[in-house]
């Protein structure tokens, strides 16, 4: 029988370093737990010192962790209710493939939101979302030890001012596209509700799902070895050689739900340099702010330029039928930038 | 053929093919679905197989083992990442890492395109070769084990349908 640790709110850290502990010692269970106190958590591989505004993280108190599962960098707290499924690997019920492990134990969290009237649905790979497409949870998982664990998070509410602020931003453009990105495309229970239930509610009704699937569970508490492992887990993966030494982010990216993302590109020009800042969903421009050091004359014509390539596909031919186009109609004058010039800046890795 | 399947490619071997997935006959099999060839020089050359690649979806970053380190038979010694999911990788013989595919640096979905040519993961030395072997699978022994995880999956897949499910 699958132990269930019930653990309500706890220290930041511990939310995290429990289900390495319990993974690592071989516990099947369930945890439901929130973090005391804001953190931020990078995943496996991602590039810290990329993703992660560190000096507003210190400056804020915010601890970073690294999480030894996948998924991008996440801001977590309070208003968060955890769900970490470990289970043994070679127990009959995970699938086998790995897209259909995230369809099946996103069930309870799916029947959770639903049970309080919002229509939640998995959208692959690993997002949950409303009916209106907005990310309602992440979800991210992997092989630690001899388990798996799989782990997400019922958003009773999203501070999307300090989730937007902890990405590392080049500039006040991109942090300002990825807020208002994040504040369009991720929800939460009380956005979509008017009101946040009460969190016990939520917590009974996820575990009340989980067992539906897996069975019921034996309440449990967390023994002196888990925490002892915890503890020395808490030291390796906040350490600085844990936190940094990953970088396998494209620069200047960030995820903001399946599908979305909020991207710079820079790009030196014989005219000067070229920055665009984009959002992008499923490969269509979203906003788009063209700016940098070369010379563009009739700036009011470069914002009737960014009004006119949202929309479009993020493709070459599209774009420089566009791009041309304008060039010509508006005779942008742009001293050695041309049309070519902005498509292979929007293009580039 | 998926463009994207060329498990068939550079081994250049005779495979025993079990529902669809090759496993090439001059190979040893791993449970943890590591791959092995024992070369002329009696080093070992590892990868993952067939089955894992469709399983697992499309590589997007892997780690790979530290040459020089030393690693159990069945001991994690690197991390995979498919579908925001990170997996062992695992060792299939006990030993010590020579070397690893820095082109997987580059194109980590080699391990999709030809896992059993230019997508190999490492080579290692092996401290207890032939014991080791005796753990590991053949291809006519695969059936047993295979069969029951590649049916399970189709079982998985198949409910889906039939149930029209939607989550």
């Amino acid at each position: 029988m699958l132990k269930l640790f019930n653990l309500g709110e706890m220290p930041g850290l511990d939310s995290m370093t429990v289900f390495h502990a319990l993974a690592r010692l071989g516990i099947e269970s369930l945890v439901v737990a929130s973090p005391r106190d804001p953190i931020v958590s990078v995943g496996y591989f991602e590039d810290t010192e990329e993703s992660v505004d560190l000096d507003f993280c210190v400056e804020q108190a915010i601890s970073v962790m690294r999480r030894e599962i996948g998924g991008g960098t996440t801001y977590l707290d309070r208003d968060q209710v955890f769900y970490q499924l470990i289970l043994r690997k070679g127990n009959f019920i995970i699938p086998i493939r790995i897209v259909d492990r995230y369809r099946l134990f996103s069930r309870p969290p799916i029947q959770t939101y639903r049970r309080f009237g919002i229509e939640a649905a998995f959208r692959p790979i690993n997002d949950l979302c409303t009916r209106q497409g907005r990310k309602i949870a992440g979800e991210a998982g992997g092989d630690i030890g001899e388990c798996m664990v799989f782990a997400g998070g019922i958003l009773i509410d999203f501070d999307h001012l300090k989730a937007s602020r902890v990405v590392r931003s080049p500039d006040l453009t991109f942090r300002d596209m990825v807020y208002r990105s994040m504040k369009e495309n991720i929800t939460s229970m009380k956005r979509e509700l008017g009101e946040a239930p009460q969190r016990k509610e939520v917590e009974s009704a996820l575990i009340e799902e989980y067992e539906k699937l897996l069975g019921p569970m034996e309440p449990a508490e967390l023994s002196p070895a888990v925490r002892e492992m915890m503890t020395q887990l808490e030291k390796d993966l906040t350490s600085p050689r844990s936190i940094s030494g990953k970088g396998v982010n494209p620069r200047m990216q960030v995820k903001i739900a399946e599908g979305v993302r909020v991207v710079q590109r820079l790009r030196k020009v014989p005219g000067g340099l070229i920055r665009i800042t984009m959002e992008v969903r499923n490969n269509t421009l979203g906003d788009i702010t063209i700016s940098g050091d070369c010379t563009f004359s009739l700036k009011d014509r470069l914002q009737n330029l960014e009004r006119a390539l949202t929309g479009l596909k993020l493709e070459r031919d599209v774009l420089k039928r566009v791009l041309d186009g304008f060039h010509s109609e508006y005779s942008i004058q742009s001293p050695q930038v041309t049309a070519e010039d902005l498509v292979e800046t929007m293009l580039s890795q | 053929m998926n463009p994207l399947d060329r498990s068939n490619a550079s081994s250049g071997e005779e495979a025993k093919v079990i529902k669809g997935y090759r496993f090439p006959t001059d190979l040893y099999y791993h449970r943890e679905h590591t791959w092995v060839r024992v070369e002329a020089d009696g080093n070992v050359r590892v990868g993952m197989n067939h089955f894992f690649t469709k399983a697992a979806g499309v590589i997007v970053n892997i780690e790979l083992p530290e040459e020089e380190s030393e690693v159990m038979q069945g001991g994690v010694c690197g991390k995979i990442q498919s579908s925001k999911w990170i997996g062992n990788l695992v060792s299939p013989v006990k030993g010590r890492i020579l070397r690893v595919n820095r082109d997987l640096m580059n194109d980590t979905t080699l391990v999709n395109t030809d896992p059993y040519g230019r997508g190999w993961v490492f080579v290692i030395k092996s401290f207890n070769l032939q014991d080791d072997l005796k753990r590991l699978l053949r291809p006519d022994q695969l059936d047993d084990w295979l069969v029951a995880e590649i049916e399970k999956a189709e079982a998985e897949k198949r409910m889906r349908k039939e149930r029209r499910i939607r989550y």
